[in-house]
């Protein structure tokens, strides 16, 4: 059985992209730096429809015998 | 699914799995989790909005806040090496004023920069402790010193006048 595990390694790397740019952004917002939370807002806002994109992408891979709808 | 006259399943239909595959239960699996970790990613995107929002209005708004200057409190009540704990800019904001020497006052807004806990002035110690997690602040600065904080502590600018002493502004990170 062929397993694709792309999508998930893929997923994983924007979910910690997700995770860093948030610490950023919020230590930023502190540091008073606003025009520095709008850009790590907008890496955050990116990275979902990304992540979307791939998963649509994706989903249906792997697995043995999957009968395609 | 079909039924004889006595109104019964037949035998050999007697199969409620019939329409039941799994053998792709470990593609839905590997599904199921990319889904998990797209979903999170649109949590992480929605949780950002806010602080985004606020950021914009605060650059639209105002460079260097002025509030309207607050009294504190009088000279003659707070001793030197005391301290006292106010609320500046607003009611929300705790803040606390340390009278260093005999002219020198010094105030932060104490909530503490890691978690927010109070952080108190400790007289014998001459730094600013929070009980949380043992971070330390240097009086002076508002750095911290020790502990989980990295940030300094948000200085408040005082002025005294006529034995008062007035909360003025609350000062900028530089950079
Ligand atoms: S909240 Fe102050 S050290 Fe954690």
């Amino acid at each position: 059985m062929k397993r694709s595990y792309f999508g998930v390694i893929i997923l994983c790397i924007t979910l910690s992209m997700n995770i860093v740019f948030t610490q950023l952004l919020v230590h930023q917002y502190y540091h008073e730096n606003y025009i520095n939370v709008l850009i790590y807002m907008t890496c955050n806002i990116i990275l979902f429809p990304v992540a979307i994109f791939v998963y649509k992408k994706e989903k249906n891979k792997g697995g043995a015998n999957y009968e395609k709808k | 699914m079909t039924t004889n006259k006595n109104n019964s399943v037949p035998k050999k239909d007697d199969n409620y799995t019939h329409n039941i595959n799994r053998n792709n239960e470990r593609s839905l699996d590997r599904r199921g989790f990319m889904k998990t970790l797209a979903g999170a990613a649109g949590v992480f995107a929605v949780a950002s909005l806010p602080w985004g929002a606020l950021a914009a209005k605060e650059l639209m708004g105002l460079a260097d806040k002025e509030y309207p200057h607050q009294k504190i409190t009088n000279v003659n009540d707070i001793a030197v090496g005391d301290s006292v704990e106010f609320h500046f800019p607003s009611e929300h904001d705790s803040a606390v004023l340390i009278r260093l020497e005999e002219s020198k006052y010094v105030a932060y807004q104490n909530a503490c920069t890691h978690l927010r806990c109070p952080v108190y002035w400790v007289k014998e110690q001459k730094e600013m402790v929070c009980p949380c997690h043992h971070g330390v602040f240097d009086v002076n600065t508002g750095a911290p010193t020790a502990g989980p904080p990295r940030r300094a502590l948000p200085e408040i600018v005082v002025h005294v006048e006529d034995g008062a002493i007035f909360a003025v502004r609350v000062k900028r990170y530089e950079a």
